[in-house]
């Protein structure tokens, strides 16, 4: 019981752990960009496809909102080599993110599809606007509105979920803690400085949304 | 490639492979379900305790936002590491489920505290003026009044937090935990190819997740609030 809880090894290693926040940050963004990307055709094709189009969708976002990321990556990273197919770590990490945010975000988008009532379209045609007016106009500050809080509650997760990439040996926040964890047998304060600064940066990240949404799209959201 | 998975295929699901990828499997659930529902306790606790009101317990009231807001952006394998060294530091000898399990409740407490203040909040205004002209304690007022109009509100997004982190217990296995992605690692460790073996993982949690999802999204129509306040 003699633990004697010590900084001073961690502050000179504070600004390496730093940079591996920033690309968690990277992961993150890239992950959440691509995964926007297949959730606006995942949604598109849930709303307006046909059977054909949907059933795969489904599937898609079924299969991968009920299996773990972490394991998802595994799949990409040890067993697509076997069909020849060899990823770094940090692609094989960034791919498995994406798609796996694509699945999240072909639900949260499909549900802000629904929520565009055909009345308003039809109001917005009786006024005269013609169609890209009434997409800016009407339909995409509606969309925005109720899309914008769980799109950035899901960019938090994302960026927390970013740490999964240092199993792989991707050096972000969390894998440079292990790597820091390893120099200074510091344990308790490097991972205690690694949440911290996860605490911060999701904290500004929460807070930007938070303006953002509510300055642009008038959307409710509360800074906490 | 795929002659090489069919190849393994019987010897890949043996009696006793099978054993230990059920028992892996039970671990998995057991892990989120006991986290949970001791999340769920505690987290119900912590909510109630920020609806408080009186300068006594403002410090309580502090701690709890604080802890909410903090757990809540802590990723879960910086959780895990930080209660496995904290075990070590203080030299106490516990198995890794143990870990595994309190990391398990410290965030679950912090997500669920969040729900279930969405459900306290969901409740109107004047039922809680009522209960008070009515001349109902705190906690009577919990009782009698808010929580059985709460619950259902605060059931399905607990439900579906549950679903999600048997998801995130995967993470555990980085620390030795025997369950579902941990098996999956042995397996491929002993030469079984990557592709069956992680294969099977993910069809397994697929397994466990998907009807608990179908579930809560059934519970969450049936339990649909009829009315708003």
């Amino acid at each position: 019981m003699n633990f004697v809880v010590d900084f001073s090894a961690i502050w000179p290693r504070v600004p390496y752990l730093l940079g591996g926040a920033w690309l968690s940050l990277q992961i993150a963004f890239l992950a959440f960009c691509g995964g926007m990307v297949i959730g606006l055709f995942g949604a598109m094709a849930k709303t307006y496809g046909g059977p054909w189009v949907r059933r795969p969708v489904d599937f898609y976002v079924g299969f991968f909102t009920n299996t773990p990321q972490l394991v998802q990556i595994y799949f990409i990273f040890f067993a697509l080599p076997d069909w020849g197919i060899r990823l770094s770590p940090y692609t094989a990490v960034l791919l498995g993110m994406t798609l796996n945010a694509g699945a999240y975000l072909t639900q949260v988008q499909r549900a802000g599809f629904a929520s565009v009532h055909r009345a308003e379209i039809e109001a917005a045609e009786t006024l005269g606007f013609t169609r890209m007016q009434s997409v800016r106009f009407v339909i995409l500050p509606h969309i925005m509105k109720t899309l914008f809080p769980p799109l950035s509650n899901l960019y938090i997760l994302m960026t927390l979920g970013t740490s999964m990439a240092s199993v792989f040996g991707v050096e972000e926040l969390t894998g440079r803690a292990f790597n820091v964890n390893s120099e200074t047998f510091r344990s308790i304060e490097v991972f205690v400085v690694a949440a911290v600064i996860y605490i911060v940066i999701t904290f500004i990240a929460t807070l930007l949304l938070a303006g953002v949404g509510r300055k642009f799209f008038r959307a409710k959201m509360s800074y906490l | 490639m795929f002659q090489q998975i069919v190849d393994a295929a019987p010897r890949f699901f043996s009696y006793y492979n099978v054993l230990f990828l059920l028992q892996a499997l039970a671990a998995t659930f057991l892990l989120s379900l006991v986290g949970c529902v001791l999340g769920f306790l505690f987290g119900f606790l912590l909510a109630v305790t920020r609806r408080t009101t009186g300068w006594r317990l403002l410090p309580l009231r502090v701690l709890t936002i604080v802890y909410t807001e903090a757990f809540r952006r802590i990723p879960f394998l910086v959780t895990l590491m930080l209660v496995f060294f904290a075990f070590q530091a203080v030299r106490l000898e516990t198995s890794m489920f143990t870990v595994a399990l309190i990391s398990v409740c410290l965030i679950a407490t912090a997500f669920i505290a969040e729900i279930v203040r969405g459900g306290l909040t969901s409740v109107h205004h004047n039922q809680w003026d009522a209960a008070a002209a009515m001349n109902f304690t705190y906690l009577e007022t919990l009782r009698y009044v808010i929580v059985p109009q709460a619950w259902k509100v605060m059931l399905p997004p607990a439900f579906s937090f549950f679903v999600l982190f048997i998801k995130d217990t995967a993470l555990a296995s980085q620390i030795g935990v025997i369950e579902l992605t941990f098996a999956g690692k042995v397996f491929a460790n002993k030469g079984f190819p990557s592709a069956l073996v992680f294969g099977t993982i993910l069809v397994l949690y697929f397994l466990l997740s998907w009807p608990l999802a179908r579930f809560g999204r059934w519970m969450e129509v049936k339990l649909a609030p009829t009315r708003t306040r």
